[in-house]
């Protein structure tokens, strides 16, 4: 490693829509394989951030770099993973993985055995030729975690993907979610509205203002890993969630 | 599996009963209310009509039935033509959805007359009624299949620099096929609709010359044979789609056996 370069940059981004702001002058920076978590209030912008970084939607002002290269359009590099697994009806769990692949123009054949290792990562070994019809909810969403790591993005971004789960399923897929990505190391962009899962799951979470979203603390997660159900009663997760809920409710006031 | 296949059984000798019942009601009923055979004949008349034109039957439905599947077939392919165009060349969203949907308020059947004016006794008019009056929901679910995909999908295939053919071939056309399957069901009997009227206002063959030759001699059974003949046929090609969605549409919950 010679010279040090984030895995993400984000400079002054700002995004604009007729309403108003969405977010507003957001600077901050990822490390390589860091899993760094946004949380704010509904509507602070965490989402449009998100479609900002992976090229989807150009930002108004200010820059994003992935690798040290500004992103101007969508880019290859980057895995995403939305609030529902959006998996194609007619095609079966392998088939839905190998999707990013066909859409890149590749022979399916030669990612087959990285999905079926991606598969048996996320505990669906034994479903791979079922239609997402016949997979729960949580099965599906972990089904969209493997078409997103397909490629071996050297970014994953994922927003709320857990938010249409039941209490109990998302508890369980976020300990699924370190298992992947302890074992596929990549860095991780994570947008959720929970506050448990952010610093269960975190190196460093991000909190935003309410609209327009700025940033307004960065708190580092120092809990070591990997982390389990124990964890969440450790004094210092509680200290923790804590502050991140003070930053989020010290908004209320103001 | 088997349990399933009782069940498949028992319903199936629960339609035919029905069929039963009604036949023997239809076949003694008329003979207990003394009405007469140009009127309403029995049942056993009709099949023994049927038999004896059977070659006619088939020259004049081979007629029909090729009319109605080419027009079924033009339909297919300009009504999906045009919506393409109307997905990509998003402009003409604006022109082509107004032009068809006030031509569709034309009762096609009216303006058959004019066709047989500029076309003539042939083919054509009839070919072309079958085609006007399928194309429409051909169109509507055409639209619907090819153009509303998920926004989410589009900006995965985005990501992964998909192609606007690879979308096309591996989303939009996938997404599309049980529409278009529906809209086939929906489209061929009115394609029959047509060549039917067609063949009534002008022609000297198909089942609609036929039946109207039925009537002429007032050869009531002729005409309930005919009748018979296009049920034959529909039954035919609603099979078809039948089987062929179970082929393509294995994905669908309810095409699943369980």
């Amino acid at each position: 490693m010679t010279t040090k370069t984030a895995a993400v940059k984000v400079d002054g981004l700002t995004k604009s829509f007729e309403t108003g702001a969405a977010v507003e002058d957001l600077s901050f920076g990822v490390r390589e394989n860091e899993f760094v978590t946004l949380v704010g209030p509904s509507g602070c912008g965490k989402s449009t951030t998100l479609r900002m970084i992976s090229g989807l939607v150009p930002p108004t002002q200010g820059k994003v770099y992935i690798r040290g290269k500004e992103v101007d359009r969508p880019i290859g590099d980057v895995g995403m993973v939305f609030q529902s697994p959006v998996l194609l009806p007619w095609r079966s769990t392998i088939s839905n993985v190998l999707f990013m692949a066909e859409m890149r123009g590749k022979k399916a054949g030669e990612y087959r055995q990285r999905a079926l290792d991606l598969i048996k990562l996320a505990s669906l070994e034994g479903f791979e030729k079922r239609y997402p019809h016949e997979l729960s909810g949580g099965m599906q969403q972990r089904v969209s975690i493997c078409r997103a790591l397909l490629l071996s993005p050297s970014l994953l971004l994922m927003d709320e993907p857990f938010g249409a789960l039941d209490i109990m399923t998302r508890e369980k897929m976020g300990f699924e979610l370190q298992k992947i990505w302890s074992a596929s190391k990549t860095t991780v962009l994570f947008v959720t509205h929970s506050i448990t899962e952010a610093v269960l799951l975190s190196d460093s979470i991000i909190v935003m203002t309410a609209r327009p979203g700025k940033l307004k603390a960065v708190i580092n997660v120092d809990l070591p890993r990997p982390r389990d159900t124990k964890t969440l009663s450790d004094a210092r997760f509680v200290e923790l969630a804590a502050a991140v809920r003070d930053n989020i409710e010290a908004q209320w006031v103001e | 599996m088997s349990a399933n296949r009782r069940e498949q059984l028992r319903r199936a000798t629960e339609t035919l009963c029905g069929f039963v019942v009604i036949l023997v009601v239809w076949e003694y009923g008329v003979g207990f209310a003394r009405m007469p055979e140009y009127i309403l004949p029995v049942p056993s008349a009709i099949a023994i009509k049927f038999w004896q034109t059977l070659f006619i039957q088939a020259h004049h439905l081979s007629v029909t039935a090729s009319t109605t599947l080419i027009g079924l077939a033009m339909a297919l392919v300009i009504g999906v033509l045009l919506a393409l165009a109307v997905i990509y060349v998003k402009p003409l969203k604006g022109i082509v959805l107004p032009v068809l949907a006030a031509f569709n308020s034309i009762p096609k059947i009216a303006i058959a007359p004019l066709f047989v004016i500029w076309f003539g006794l042939g083919v054509e008019p009839k070919v072309l009624l079958a085609f006007l009056l399928s194309l429409f929901p051909v169109f509507v679910n055409s639209v619907t299949g090819l153009g509303e995909i998920e926004h989410d999908v589009l900006d995965l295939a985005r990501l992964a620099g998909g192609t606007q053919l690879r979308i096309f071939t591996k989303v939009r056309l996938m997404n599309a096929v049980p529409y278009i399957t529906d809209a086939v069901k929906v489209a061929f009997p009115l394609a029959l609709v047509g060549s039917i009227v067609g063949e009534f206002i002008g022609g000297n063959s198909g089942v609609g010359y036929l039946i109207l030759s039925g009537q002429f001699n007032l050869d009531t059974p002729l005409v309930f044979a005919c009748l018979m003949s296009i049920t034959l046929f529909t039954s035919v090609v609603i099979g078809v789609v039948v089987v062929l969605e179970r082929v393509l549409l294995q994905w669908r919950p309810s095409q699943r056996k369980r």
